[in-house]
């Protein structure tokens, strides 16, 4: 997931807030990362820095310096400190009142205010990466949660969000020199280029402005840059987050709190009035901590983890995890850190116990019961044919299944007819890889085509999937495992080519024929279909030499293409 | 050179040269030499060039005379005419049939060569044989021409054979000199050659090794052993020529198995030997069993169309099976009976059946689980998988990965690392190992395998993990299960020497011809 920049110096202030610095060695860090699910990707000793990329796309709390360090801190202190102002009855006097119809548009916001932290230039940077980083991934692109910052000093409560005509707002928006309406701003600024298609269809557009109507911002597009510009050195902000889940909005605003108080802010909560009811109420203190205490037996986590526990130890383990911890008979009651919201199932609270215990204080058990291993049908089949093949004198190859329909049908004088039917890549990236092979002989001719300086003669085959269409499928497609083989040298000849099939079918045991076909991509009369028990599994002949030219192969080539999946079936 | 080493070297033609001399020596011309040994030309003088080269025959002298012969076209003179011939009995006939006869004439007529005419011509003249008078007209004088006589009793004697060029006369020497192929004239009817004649007599090392050559029981030396020579036992009486085992050996195709394919191969093997039974998958699957299934909500990053191939057409998988795909939905939206919360959202039942090239081999693994898996049980796959990457040395679009499950009631953590531990030791010959936590949507705890590998040092060998609730329990399994994955691309690159992964599915056939797999 998100890899992330952070500065040493930084991460060990908000590790040690007295200012008793012990340096952290890079080694260590690294162990310590192992708790975050991080992996230190880079490390620049001059400036510090170090890119650190986490993988929980469950915990966006970690996806910042602050939440590394929260955790970490947590562990060495024994405890979170609970952050007082989740205290349940908190008055505010800062308010934000929601307009009615946003319910279609952008229905959620939360807010608070953060004083009494001077923002420094690596605070000011990692409050901009966090931004992106949460709107980015966690936010879907922003489309299910946005994030703004303001000078608090600036904005005159209450703070109205609302929704205006495209033309009857306007601000100069952060980037630009100039005042836009709402519409211009979708039409010209690059952030409403990018994002602007999430409010695609809406004649009334959102916006947040403050009790004199000086604009905030146009959630999700961008802040005014009157109010919305912070700079290192400011000491009061407003931080306010929208979206279209009330829990992830209220979840991205608890981050933000806690960072900030980490920091050393004191963090003022706002009272957001919404026109009706929501899942939490009318009425919507933010912060606020919407997780819910969860029980689980003690039985549980050690059945996972395979290892008896003590209550005790249970509840230290997540406790030194951030978690809200009371322990009952045989199970523990465990609530998580406001900041985190990825409690879905118990097995959730028994990863969270071994990490917090350390991966490596559980010894390793071998799974004794006992199994029969196996090879798949088609699997020894195909092993069986590769082993004949090589005996034959050919070498074996590896191709792509993904390539083109210029190689797989065009070049193989297949286009409009039954064999030039494809499983095709709808958004392609690169013509190179827009289908999955249908048949074998391609990928060999691919071989065959960039080795005219490799020695002669040249006996090539390969054995793998293809993928053949057929809408008598649930899929659409039959994946089936083909073998293909080419003969190439100045002489090739199709008896010499029908001599290998003879010699491979008569070991895999099939009696067959050769029927007379008219395939577009071998010579009329030096083709023929492979017939098993009555029933096509393939074809061999003499490549066409408009084939070859295609391909610029200037040997005479001989091939067969034997479907073994239904050679297999075959029996 | 070790003398005796030098006689076993020596080649049946050589031998018979040698002694063709006798105890004397002497010296012995070419065609002596021939007959002495009763070798063909071409044979005697491959054995005479060679026992040159050795140093044990030396030209004794050397003599170069001329010959001439016919060329082909000298041969159709003989036939029939030469042009000088020709125009002289053209003239003739236009004489006394009263005709005229024109210098172009001769062109158009036969297709005679304008310079050849002109030459005929000119010498016939000279010869008083032949008139041009008023108009350009020849006649005939009636007069006989010298040359046209000479010319004709030299193809006359040359058709015989080839004849040494000083037995003529001055005046045929100088027709054969004029009518002979050279450079920058080619068609003629005379060809003049050196003819080489040279006599041999034996290096003082040569008459030694006769000599010793006399001493040997003479056992008539052979290069190949035929089946003639076994079937009459007369290999008993031959010498086989020693060859010199010190050359390089000539290059052949050989038949073999693709190098990647081989490591594949071993890999296969090593888990078929630690229980593992092999799956097989579809490469197009429903994004309901390479996601949905597998507890990754409609919403996850890694479900966007810049990480996962769509299929064209079909867009949509004809149904989804049931009840899975109603379990599915309900652990997706609210938890269901797994005892998750679920992630809270509207599933989508149209975007479970849309169609993609398979992007993870756990689709495979989630088709097993559906399909009541023996418990305890290992299940393996080897699969193609695709994803929409920019292609480059360590991207691929189109790759391999290996991976599986283990069912059983005694899984649990622990005996994830167990199995995890057997994983570093059997496939990558590693001592040391050390579990990260780590993140996948389908399983929790998550871990990832790092090891310490012989060659490479740590290295991440692979991710596993205990499978959600949320996975196991709407495809109806109740125990316990690991998922498991090892990305093996690392291993087999160091192997076989690459360091592009484009490599590994290379076209380039003197590559795979010539990479050796150490495993």
């Amino acid at each position: 997931m998100p890899t992330i920049s952070i500065f040493k110096s930084d991460l060990e202030s908000l590790l040690d807030a007295d200012r008793k610095h012990r340096a952290i060695s890079i080694e260590d860090l690294e162990n310590w990362l192992m708790l975050v699910k991080g992996e230190l990707k880079g490390h620049n000793p001059d400036t510090g820095e170090l890119r650190v990329e986490l993988q929980d796309s469950n915990r966006p709390d970690l996806w910042c310096c602050e939440g590394i360090a929260r955790q970490i801190r947590i562990k060495r202190k024994g405890k979170l400190k609970p952050y007082p102002f989740l205290a349940r009855k908190a008055k505010t006097p800062l308010r934000l009142i929601v307009a009615p119809g946003l319910e279609h548009v952008r229905p959620y916001v939360a807010a608070c205010a953060a004083r009494g932290y001077r923002v420094t230039e690596e605070g000011l940077a990692q409050l901009i990466q966090t931004q992106e980083k949460l709107a980015d991934i966690f936010g879907h692109k922003r489309k299910t949660v946005s994030i703004g910052i303001y000078q608090l000093q600036k904005i005159r409560f209450p703070v109205t969000y609302e929704l205006v005509k495209p033309d009857d707002a306007r601000f100069t928006p952060l980037g630009m020199e100039t005042v836009m309406t709402l519409s211009e701003i979708l039409m010209v600024h690059p952030k409403g280029l990018e994002h602007g298609h999430i409010l695609a269809g809406q004649n009334r557009l959102p916006i947040l402005r403050d009790a004199r109507n000086q604009p905030l911002s146009f959630p999700p597009i961008i802040n005014s840059r009157e109010i919305g510009e912070v700079r290192v050195g400011d000491d009061e902000l407003f931080v306010e987050v929208t979206g279209t889940d009330l829990s992830m909005v209220v979840l991205t605003l608890n981050i933000f709190a806690a960072n900030l108080a980490d920091r050393g802010a004191t963090i003022e909560p706002v009272e957001v009035q919404y026109p009706k009811s929501t899942a939490i109420g009318k009425r919507v203190v933010t912060p606020q901590d919407l997780g819910k205490p969860r029980t689980i037996k003690i039985d549980t986590i050690e059945r996972a983890l395979g290892q008896e526990l003590s209550e005790k130890t249970v509840k230290q383990a997540l406790e030194t995890y951030g978690y809200d911890v009371s322990v009952g008979k045989g199970t523990v009651k465990a609530k998580l850190p406001p900041y985190r919201q990825d409690l879905l199932h118990a097995m959730d609270v028994v990863e969270d116990v071994a990490m917090s215990c350390g991966y490596g204080s559980f010894s390793p058990e071998m799974p004794a019961q006992f199994t029969v291993g196996s090879l798949s049908r088609i699997e020894q089949a195909s092993d069986r044919a590769r082993e004949l093949m090589v005996g034959l004198g050919f070498q074996e190859i590896i191709s792509n299944i993904l390539g083109s329909p210029e190689q797989y049908r065009d070049a193989m004088r297949l286009a409009e007819t039954e064999w030039g039917n494809m499983v095709e890549v709808d958004n392609v990236m690169s013509l190179s890889f827009s289908c999955l092979r249908q048949w074998m002989l391609p990928s060999l001719l691919r071989v065959e085509a960039a080795s005219n300086r490799a020695f002669y003669p040249h006996r090539l085959f390969e054995a793998g999937d293809v993928a053949i269409p057929d809408a008598a499928h649930d899929l659409g497609s039959r994946t089936e495992t083909v073998l293909g083989a080419v003969i190439a040298h100045a002489a090739a000849h199709f008896s010499e080519i029908h001599s290998c099939l003879d010699v491979l079918l008569y070991h895999v045991g099939k009696e067959y024929s050769l029927e007379p076909v008219q395939h577009p991509s071998f010579l009329e009369g030096r083709a023929g279909r492979i017939l098993v028990a009555g029933k096509a599994v393939g074809v061999i002949g003499e490549v066409h030499p408009e084939v070859l030219e295609r391909w610029q192969i200037a040997v005479p080539v001989v091939a067969f293409d034997v479907n073994l999946s239904q050679l297999t079936d075959l029996s | 050179m070790d003398r005796s080493a030098l006689i076993d070297g020596l080649h049946p033609l050589e031998i018979k040269t040698l002694t063709a001399f006798g105890p004397g020596g002497g010296v012995l011309p070419t065609e002596q030499l021939a007959a002495a040994t009763g070798l063909e030309p071409s044979q005697l003088s491959m054995a005479v060039e060679w026992l040159l080269a050795k140093q044990l025959l030396l030209v004794a002298s050397e003599t170069v005379t001329p010959l001439v012969s016919l060329t082909p076209l000298g041969e159709t003179y003989f036939e029939g005419y030469a042009p000088v011939e020709y125009i002289l009995s053209a003239a003739r006939d236009a004489s006394s049939t009263g005709k005229r006869l024109t210098i172009p004439d001769l062109h158009a007529k036969e297709g005679l060569d304008p310079s050849d005419v002109s030459k005929a011509v000119g010498r016939l003249k000279k010869e008083g044989a032949l008139l041009i008078v008023q108009g350009g007209c020849l006649e005939s004088t009636g007069r006989p021409s010298p040359s046209a006589e000479a010319m004709r009793a030299l193809l006359r004697e040359l058709h015989e054979g080839p004849r040494e060029v000083g037995g003529f006369p001055e005046a045929s020497r100088q027709l054969i000199q004029e009518h002979a192929v050279r450079r920058g004239s080619t068609k003629e009817p005379f060809r003049v050659e050196d003819r080489v004649a040279r006599s041999y007599r034996l290096s003082p090392d040569g008459v030694a090794v006769a000599g010793q050559l006399a001493a040997q029981p003479t056992l008539e030396e052979v290069s190949q052993l035929s089946p003639e020579l076994l079937k009459d036992g007369s290999w008993r009486t031959k010498r086989f020529r020693k060859y010199t085992i010190s050359l390089r050996a000539p290059r052949i195709g050989t038949g073999k198995k693709h190098p990647y394919r081989e490591f594949l191969d071993a890999v296969k093997a090593k888990l078929v030997s630690m229980g593992f039974q092999e799956m097989r998958g579809s490469l197009v699957e429903t994004e309901f069993w390479n996601m949905d299934a597998l507890f990754m909500p409609q919403f996850h990053p890694a479900r966007d169309i810049h990480d996962v191939y769509f299929v064209k057409q079909p867009t949509h998988a004809a149904r989804v099976a049931e009840p899975f795909l109603s379990r599915v939905t309900a652990a997706h939206e609210n938890g269901g009976t797994t005892g998750s919360t679920g992630w809270g959202y509207t599933f989508n039942r149209e975007r479970a059946k849309r169609l993609v090239l398979r992007s993870q081999g756990t689709a495979v693994s989630s088709r097993t689980l559906a399909a009541n898996p023996s418990v305890p049980g290992k299940y393996f796959s080897i699969a193609r998988c695709f994803r929409y990457d920019q292609v480059d040395a360590t991207h691929a679009t189109d790759f391999f990965q290996v991976e599986g499950i283990v069912l059983g009631e005694d899984i649990n953590f622990r005996t994830l690392l167990g199995l995890l531990n057997l994983f570093a030791r059997e496939v990558a010959q590693a001592k040391e190992v050390k579990f990260v936590p780590a993140y996948f949507p389908f399983t929790e705890p998550s871990v990832e395998l790092h090891v310490r590998h012989p060659r490479l040092g740590w290295m991440e060998l692979g991710g596993a993990g205990l499978f959600r609730s949320e996975v196991t329990l709407p495809l109806g399994v109740t125990a316990p299960v690991i998922a498991w994955g090892l990305g093996l691309d690392r291993m087999a690159m160091v192997a076989l020497g690459i360091h592009d992964i484009r490599e590994l599915f290379t076209d380039n056939l003197e590559l795979i011809r010539t990479t050796r797999g150490l495993f």
